[in-house]
């Protein structure tokens, strides 16, 4: 590779941060920075997409650079299938949270600037190939969505923000303990320390029987709590209902597949011992989180914690597709990553469009938003049918086909998932009907209620425009997915 | 030219349509009328063309590609296989989803820019059914049985702003959501042990599958039918479902989408027949709902009421034939199996011309009085002499009076039923009820008749008439589709003695090709053939004195004890919709509503109380709370910093 495409992207999310930051004087430059800033990740992402060789499989544009040699600490970036979709979906998720915050006039320059930072260890992390440099961007990745909670959130923003640090921050050490072990325990049969994933991953099926159980544990910790997993996800809904709409957008998009992403490219591929013991304990919580998420959903009054709980349930169908061990299974769950970041997305520019015009996101007090906002409605229509797993939209594929793997793999206990598919329906129609449909409520006040401006219909309408058609077209997204697979699958076969 | 090769332009059309009224028909004069007319007439034109060359050369045409490979043993696939029954299906969806958009031209007129949407939600129905139609897999076929479903959610729910239409929009999405459900677990099955979703495949399969999951696999596939086709017991969405405009109620919750669920059972018929429990079944869903759904018409109080009670009844009749006609194989009696499966099918066709033309009449009688209560119209004969013909032709024949169409497939469904009543008792109870339902047919839509259209005009048509309404029918666009329809519930039926017959055209593996005079004679010199007759005959006979006569007062005999009782059971059509509520309201919400306190005071209180815990037992956590977090980027840098000399300590001493 000629041009050093990811870490192109890294430097401008970086640079954009710092010039937009220091544009404090004049919000309008601040925004126009961060759009321009974030379009040049974004237009690179979609150069990577028409050069990466999908049937070639391995890491591709790797960069690698020996960082701090005594250590075995390189600079070290590369993606294959599975990290595509996730650097193309954060690039591109990034670009429209930024248009979508065009209103944000308080502290406008800093905001734009922690959204180039999310994006910065965003990115960082989907590309990684070194365990010391991943561990350095996850941490990154909190701090911007930390202030954004704490500076620009709710009412109850410092409590949410220090529940979300704290919370993600305990399970990052669990992380970076799991980390250290692999990095020793590699060493000592290699005989030469690095924390490169090429050559720890080599040398994994080496790792005793003992050694991976209790390090899997550590690592499926750290990443069950930032999908989130039942019951490690009280945090979650907090923190949602207090984000502002773009750092929901990033957070649910970005942040929670941060945690899948760690299961499928550090857990498995290191720990494939480990994982076949942990099986029924991912395919336990996983059941739980769907089925819970969703019931959970039902009871929800704000429409913005409702859609939380629903990205609970939703992750809940990736581990699922990740804990049969199957192709099937995890290709589907790899795309339900990328399914579930788009539509989420959708979901919660739209609470922020109900907060901002009707001023509650009430459930009960909302009716009728239909008659005066057509466009939002038919957006929020668009994201909550693709929620539900309608087919024609992006998330049906790969819901369908997480259960039939799981059906393949453990047979009736599909009864029990399945049952989510009506649950989900119920809480979105239910929803739908009591905000957007019957007469307007005289608790909503009708002169405000205008439809939505073009900075939030663009984002929306991108992203409903893609999630048609990646649902009528899925295989653009699992062609690039199928093929990278086999690593994994191959050292989860050797058990 | 082979026609055939075309054949995916059929639903490709209405998409068209669709795709163009939707982004451009706001800013159309007619709000895309014309657009969704011509995108919906060229699939029309197509599918009867396919249709013709199907029935005529007996051809069973094939495509297939990949949708999306998953794994090196799981490909979604998309294709076509068409052969007799789908041409059926085509000619059905197709035809009559042109009439209700001639129709909607006119009846939808003063409905403004809404039509706008109308339209465009119409074009997405009509392709996305025919594409179900086209579909050669059971996969596919799914993903478009959603999207009708959508269309149908979303049409109910046209006058989103009535808070009925919303409920009821909800309602049938939820319901028939629990079929789809099922729907899903019998493609679970049939992936896991056939690993294909293929027609063609899964039947050359089913002798060598195990038979137990294939029963599992055709129960579950059956269940996605009940919901979708309203059976019992989750037909109770589909009298709700009327809230949406009278087109849509024509088109697709009488007409096409309820036939999807037959369609499906059609289709997995030779699964279903692998097991003889499923297919009794089957049969007895269908006769249970032919029968229950009928004694709710008896006394509906609205006019699209009486309609939708009946389309859930005929649905069961349907289903009851294709059940015999599963269980008949099963048992290897299989040239009467094969009739059976065709019954069904044929009263499908049969059914959708005529009840497609009840809805669409009712809707013009609708368009006049501005009610539907029927005990506010009556009389309106004298200033709708085309609606009254018509619908007058299409009660003849669903009450199965010969030569009628709804005759000859009812009268058909239910000889195989008693057939199959040979092989278990099952069937003979369910052939009573099939009669008794004929009755009650008869009954039913002879009571709206005259309600409707005799007697003495009552407040509605008084209103209609007198203070300077219209005294003319509907314009032509309306009253056009109401007379090509009446005169295919008039002569549909006579498909039996075209060519080799409907039953030499649409059969399972065995046509049953007879003459005109051999089909006369087996019809007419069969005994069941004048039960049905005279049961149909009293039931007009009855409603002609009760309703026109009036010697016999409805009214009275409701108005104590047993029959008062049962009258109210009826309208409240047997506490189902009491009982839905009971398991969704009090049951799953008062579920979530406690696993919500559960997730704040349990789950999130242990969180909470061990930082809560941590924070009182040391100070070092509070002093860190207070200035940690702000400079945790300092923080951060210092401990990577630190982690990285440990590391390097580490490395030198080694």
């Amino acid at each position: 590779m000629e041009i050093p495409i990811l870490s192109l992207m890294l430097l401008v999310s970086l640079v954009g941060a710092l010039v937009t930051f220091f544009m404090g004087k004049n919000p309008k430059m601040a925004k126009m920075s961060a759009l321009v800033f974030s379009a040049i990740p974004l237009a690179l992402s979609l150069f990577m997409l028409t050069e990466y060789v999908q049937t070639a499989g391995g890491y591709q544009f790797e960069e690698s650079f020996t960082w701090i040699e005594s250590l075995g600490i390189s600079y070290m970036l590369g993606v294959d299938g599975i990290s595509v979709p996730m650097v193309f979906l954060s690039t591109l998720l990034v670009f429209l949270a930024v248009i979508f915050s065009w209103d944000i006039d308080h502290r406008t320059n800093q905001f734009m600037a922690l959204l180039l930072v999310l994006e910065l260890g965003v990115l960082g992390v989907f590309t990684a190939l070194d365990y010391f440099l991943f561990y350095i961007f996850w941490e990154v990745v909190l701090i911007p969505m930390y202030f954004l909670i704490s500076v620009w959130g709710g009412p109850r923003r410092a409590y949410s923000a220090i529940k979300f640090f704290i919370y993600t921050h305990i399970a990052s050490l669990a992380m970076l303990l799991g980390i250290f072990a692999l990095y020793f325990e590699a060493a000592s049969i290699n005989g030469s320390y690095s924390f490169s994933m090429i050559d720890i991953n080599a040398v994994s099926p080496m790792f005793g029987q003992t050694f991976q159980v209790i390090v899997f544990g550590a690592l499926f910790f750290g990443f069950a709590v930032k999908m989130p997993s039942f019951p490690f996800h009280t945090w979650l809904p907090d923190a949602h209902v207090e984000a502002p709409t773009a750092g929901s957008v990033l957070l649910a998009g970005l942040l929670l597949k941060m945690g899948s992403y760690g299961i499928i490219r550090i857990a498995f591929p290191a720990l494939p011992d480990g994982a076949s013991e942990w099986q029924w304990v991912m395919v336990i919580l996983a059941i739980l989180s769907i089925v819970y998420g969703a019931i959970m959903c039902l009871a929800q009054k704000d429409l913005k914690k409702m859609v939380a709980y629903s990205s609970i349930s939703h992750m809940g169908i990736v581990m699922l597709g990740f804990a049969t061990f199957t192709e099937i299974g995890i290709a589907a769950g790899v795309f339900q990553m990328f399914a579930h970041g788009l539509i989420t997305a959708v979901l919660f520019m739209m609470c922020g469009v109900v907060q901002h015009k009707a001023g509650t996101r009430n459930i009960p007090r909302l009716g009728g938003l239909a008659s005066k906002m057509p466009l939002g409605a038919t957006f929020m229509m668009i994201g909550f049918m693709a929620s539900l797993g309608l087919p024609g939209m992006v998330g049906f594929v790969a819901e369908f086909s997480v259960m039939t793997a799981t059906f393949d793999a453990f047979g009736w206990l599909l009864l029990i998932p399945v049952t989510s598919i009506a649950f989900t329906a119920a809480y979105y129609i239910w929803a739908m009907q009591r905000t957007l449909f019957g007469p307007l409520t005289k608790e909503v006040d009708a002169d405000h209620l205008h439809d939505v401006y073009w900075y939030e219909a663009l984002p929306m309408a991108v992203l409903c425009g893609l999630i048609v058609l990646f649902g009528m077209f899925p295989a653009l997204v699992m062609d690039y997915i199928r093929p990278a697979l086999g690593t994994v699958l191959g050292l989860l076969g050797g058990i | 030219m082979d026609i055939l090769e075309f054949a995916w332009l059929i639903p490709v059309l209405p998409l068209l349509a669709f795709v163009i009224v939707g982004f451009l028909g706001s800013k159309m004069k007619d709000k895309g009328g014309i657009v969704a007319l011509a995108g919906v007439g060229g699939g029309m034109v197509l599918a009867l063309w396919t249709a013709f060359e199907l029935l005529t050369t007996g051809r069973i045409y094939r495509a297939n590609q990949d949708w999306v490979v998953l794994s090196s043993e799981y490909t979604l696939e998309m294709g076509i296989y068409l052969d007799n029954v789908a041409a059926m299906m085509l000619i059905v969806v197709s035809l009559i989803s042109f009439l209700v958009v001639v129709y909607s031209l006119g009846y939808m007129h003063d409905q403004g820019p809404r039509r706008h949407r109308y339209f465009t939600e119409i074009c997405l129905f009509v392709g996305v059914m025919l594409g179900l139609v086209l579909a050669n897999n059971f996969f596919q076929m799914f993903v478009f049985w959603e999207l009708v479903g959508l269309c149908s959610y979303l049409l109910i729910g046209f006058w989103y702003e009535r808070p009925a239409a919303a409920r009821a929009a909800k309602k049938a999405f939820l319901v028939t959501r629990v079929g789809d459900v099922m729907f899903m677990v019998g493609l679970f099955i049939l992936f896991t042990e056939l690993r294909t979703f293929n027609y063609e495949s899964v039947w050359g399969m089913l002798d060598s599958a195990d038979p137990t999951m294939m029963a599992f696999a055709a129960f579950f596939l059956f269940g996605g039918a009940i919901g979708k086709s309203a059976q019992f017991p989750l037909h109770d969405w589909l009298p709700d479902a009327m809230e949406g405009p009278t087109t849509v109620s024509a088109l697709i919750h009488a007409a096409t989408m309820v036939n999807a669920g037959v369609y499906l059972v059609a289709r997995s018929f030779p699964i279903i027949a692998t097991s003889a429990e499923v297919s009794l079944f089957v049969g007895a869903i269908g006769g249970i709902t032919a029968f229950v759904a009928a004694t709710m018409a008896l006394c509906a109080p609205k006019i699209k009421g009486v309609l939708a009670y009946s389309t859930v009844s005929q649905l069961g009749y349907m289903i009851l034939g294709l059940g015999a006609g599963a269980f008949l194989w099963h048992h290897g009696h299989h040239v009467a199996a094969s009739v059976a499966f065709g019954a069904g099918l044929f009263h499908l066709m049969n059914h959708a011309f005529f009840k497609g033309q009840l809805f669409l009449g009712a809707g013009a009688v609708i368009h006049f009085v501005h009610t539907e209560e029927l005990a506010k119209m009556g009389g309106l004969g004298k200033y709708m002499k085309v609606s009254m013909i018509t619908m007058l032709i299409s009660c003849l024949s669903i009450a199965g009076i010969p030569p009628l169409s709804g005759f000859w497939s009812k009268d058909e469904v239910l000889a195989m039923t008693f057939e199959a009543g040979d092989a278990g008792l099952t069937f003979m109870v369910l052939w009573i009820l099939g009669v008794l339902t004929a009755f009650m047919t008869a009954f039913y839509m002879f009571r709206m008749w005259f309600m409707v259209f005799k007697g003495q005009p009552n407040e509605g048509t008084k209103h209609a008439t007198e203070h300077g309404g219209h005294k003319h029918e509907a314009p032509v666009s309306m009253l056009l589709p109401l007379v090509v329809l009446a005169a295919l519930a008039f002569g549909s039926g006579f498909s039996l003695f075209i060519g080799d017959g409907f039953f030499g055209a649409i059969y399972y593996d065995h046509a049953h090709v007879l003459s005109i005079g051999e089909r006369l004679t087996e019809v007419f010199t069969s005994p069941l053939t004048y039960i049905s007759i005279v049961a149909a005959v009293s039931g007009i006979m009855l409603a002609y004195f009760s309703f026109n006569k009036t010697k016999v007062s409805a009214e009275k005999v409701v108005s104590k004890g047993f029959p008062k009782a049962m009258h109210q059971l009826l309208l409240d059509r047997y506490k189902f919709p009491v009982a839905y509520d009971k398991i969704g309201y009090v049951g799953v919400y008062g579920t979530s509503l406690l696993l919500d306190k559960f997730d704040r005071y349990v789950i999130d209180g242990i969180v909470n109380g061990i930082s809560a815990f941590l924070i009182k037992s040391g100070g070092v956590v509070r002093k860190l709370q207070n200035g940690f977090v702000q400079s945790y980027a300092t923080l951060l840098l210092i401990g990577v910093s630190f982690i990285m000399i440990l590391l390097y300590v580490v490395g030198v001493l080694r």
